[in-house]
């Protein structure tokens, strides 16, 4: 990869901010990947494959609500993102099928923190 | 699509949960109106406040009400459906909020994709530290922004820098100190995890400051995942120049390397990290001459906590005087802390300097797994020490933390209720840190072992009140000989619960009784008649056959068979052991 000048990292930089607003995000550091992440997160990724869904699975860390791990945080165009935590595959699936294909969010495994 | 989100919550422990019932209500309105295709309701698991009755949230205003009563669902609904402002009369202020700075990017990016780091504005104080202030004017913004290690002591991060750029030396090192050890702590694991490249950035600018050629993560071999994420972060940086030769095309050069440590508590004391690094056992040595003088092979060197380096990049970046803003007068910026033990949320809060240990634990992790009251905080790890609950509105910051006789430490916070006993949680972490300490100093390696005696003669019902006067001395005397922090700091645990819960040690030495039942050798089992409904689970589940007895008869503890491990206790449906 190539070096980068000052110039370019500024480019990176901004260049980045118009992000999508479709993303999955699963909390994948120690907390979360001991309370099941891992599996939440292939099943998400397959189940967005299968479904064709344009929607971006990714990893991130830990937000800090280590109690309500697994935490996925949803962004769907038109919804707030919210961040739904002690997910299994059960709510992995509703997620999909209401939160992403439905536009609706999913009631009772929200965990809105006040930051 | 809908226009409005409203998140709803109750959050009264006191009472059946009125979720569902608000649920409804609250949509029975909009239905009304005819709202209900603009405006969704949700039912939310936790809404961030706790014990503040019904809460609702709108969304994206992002309006809170809280204590919501029946009637005024109605006017808040009504206020949505007409469009209206907030209601103001009900709005709900919360008098605390977390403030990220260090996990500023944990959990928004992807850890292990550099670009996403970069466009949230990483690498842009490194960018501004080379290229706009230069060595001296990036460690006068560190001074303006006046932050402390947060590894433990809370030293200004500036004077160690400054103190390496002044030797002059044909090599100097910089350590990221990520050997975190305190039980019950692991906000440095978090923020590697999570972004890895805040820390690599801080530690790229301290080197620069510095004038270091060369920077070292030492890391605990057990953390594999944060071992793993920041030898990506190391490589990313080295494809994009950020870090080897001639650095974003300056002629600032920095090498990095991970080495592993072994998992050693006093390895985490910097000249025992030095030692470690060299290939040498872990052990400390006497300073001065300080590592920012005479560290790693001779050379100066400038350790760092990983928190400290992770607030650095934002420091530099929006300047030292914004970093000041925050927090109080003595201590700048903010801490995460690690909430654990008996409390409802366990987990990482960040927040400014200042606020008061009962906003942190009671506010924002919502009080104790109970319900009922806090009976103490402990804080900083073995090297710290309890905190009652009546001085729960202290400010935290390092000076108020150390005049109660605890430290900040690493940030570990472990909430303790009625059922932990104040004789056994300094036993625990006394024992912690006879374990680990390295022997090499006689106070620590005795002094520890001669304590620890003391206090398992206390739990066994064997004390006597000259212990605790024998306690206090040799807590003195480690304080002032040992030769490193780990000895220093290891009575902190004896002396503060001495300070605070003194007539819980007086009970367990006079009265031979454990108030929060937790000394196996002061309390007894027994089978309450009254309430026992002659299951029999006890006695199946006793492991030394230690309850006699049938289900005709009843069943009786044989108290010289009892091992007192509880197991019956827990059990029983009935609630007819008696625990004393």
């Amino acid at each position: 990869m190539a070096k980068l000048t000052p110039d370019e990292l500024e480019k990176i930089s901004k260049s980045n901010h118009e992000k999508s607003s479709n993303w999955i995000k699963v909390g994948m550091s120690t907390c979360g990947i001991a309370a099941g992440a891992g599996e939440i997160f292939d099943f998400l990724l397959e189940e967005v494959k299968k479904r064709n869904l344009q929607i971006e699975v990714k990893k991130c860390g830990c937000q800090g609500n280590c109690y309500a791990e697994p935490l996925v945080e949803v962004s769907v165009e038109g919804l707030p993102a919210v961040t739904y935590g002690k997910v299994n595959k059960e709510v992995a699936t509703k997620i999909i099928e209401k939160h992403v294909i439905a536009k609706m969010l999913v009631n009772d495994y929200i965990y809105d923190s006040l930051t | 699509m809908y226009e409005k989100t409203v998140l709803i919550k109750d959050t009264d422990l006191r009472r059946e949960d009125k979720t569902r019932q608000a649920y409804t209500q609250f949509l029975d309105h909009l239905r009304q109106n005819d709202q209900h295709s603009r405006i969704q309701v949700v039912r939310v698991a936790d809404v961030g406040l706790y014990d503040k009755g019904l809460v609702i949230k709108v969304l994206p205003d992002r309006i809170t009400y809280a204590n919501v009563q029946d009637r005024d669902l109605e006017r808040i609904a009504n206020s949505l459906c007409e469009n209206k402002e907030a209601i103001k009369d009900l709005v709900y202020k919360p008098k605390v909020k977390q403030e990220k700075l260090a996990l500023r990017n944990c959990g928004k990016i992807d850890p292990e994709n550099i670009n996403e780091y970069i466009a949230c504005g990483g690498y842009l104080g490194l960018k501004r530290a080379i290229f706009e202030l230069g060595a001296e004017k990036v460690i006068e913004e560190v001074k303006t922004g006046a932050i402390r290690g947060r590894g433990g002591a809370g030293y200004p991060t500036w004077l160690k820098w400054n103190f390496a750029c002044k030797v002059s030396s044909e090599q100097k090192f910089v350590i990221c100190n990520a050997d975190e050890g305190d039980p019950g702590a692991y906000m440095d694991r978090s923020i590697l995890e999570g972004d890895p490249h805040s820390v690599l950035e801080g530690l790229i600018v301290a080197a620069f400051a510095v004038g270091a050629s060369r920077a070292y993560f030492y890391v605990r071999a057990e953390y594999p995942l944060a071992v793993e994420r920041i030898e990506k972060a190391i490589k990313a940086a080295y494809d994009y120049g950020l870090l080897g030769k001639n650095i974003l095309g300056s002629s600032f050069c920095l090498d990095a390397e991970i080495r592993l440590g072994a998992g050693a508590f006093v390895c985490g004391e910097e000249t025992a990290l030095i030692s470690s690094i060299e290939g040498r056992r872990g052990t400390p040595h006497p300073r001065p001459p300080y590592p920012s003088i005479k560290g790693l092979w001779g050379k100066p060197t400038v350790i760092n906590n990983v928190e400290t380096l992770a607030n650095i990049p934002q420091l530099i970046s929006k300047g030292g005087k914004w970093f000041a803003q925050i927090g109080t007068e003595t201590s700048k910026g903010t801490k995460v802390f690690a909430v654990t033990g008996k409390v409802k949320n366990s987990g990482l809060v960040e927040i400014a300097m200042g606020a008061t240990l009962r906003e942190i634990v009671v506010d924002l992790c919502g009080g104790t797994l109970s319900g009922g009251p806090i009976k103490a905080i402990q804080t900083g790890g073995p090297s710290g020490g309890v905190i009652p609950q009546e001085l729960l509105d202290t400010p935290v910051d390092y000076e108020n933390l150390q005049k109660l006789g605890s430290i900040m430490g690493s940030g570990g916070m472990i909430v303790m209720d009625e059922d932990d006993c104040m004789v056994d949680i300094p036993k625990f972490y006394l024992g912690f840190c006879v374990d680990e300490s390295c022997g090499k100093c006689a106070p620590c390696r005795i002094g520890g072992f001669q304590m620890l005696n003391y206090l398992k003669k206390i739990t066994e019902g064997r004390g006597e009140l000259n212990d605790l006067i024998h306690l206090k001395r040799i807590s003195y005397a480690m304080q002032k000989a040992s030769l490193c922090g780990l000895g220093q700091t290891a009575s902190n645990p004896v002396l503060s619960t001495l300070k605070y819960f003194e007539n819980e040690y007086i009970e367990h030495i006079v009265n031979k009784r454990c108030p929060a039942g937790k000394c196996n050798h002061l309390i007894t089992y027994k089978v309450i008649e009254d309430k026992c409904k002659r299951c029999g689970l006890c006695s199946t589940n006793c492991p030394v056959n230690a309850i006699s007895g049938d289900k005709e008869k009843g069943y009786s503890i044989i108290q010289e068979k009892c091992i007192k491990c509880g197991r019956c206790f827990e059990v029983c449906k009935f609630k007819a052991i008696y625990k004393k």
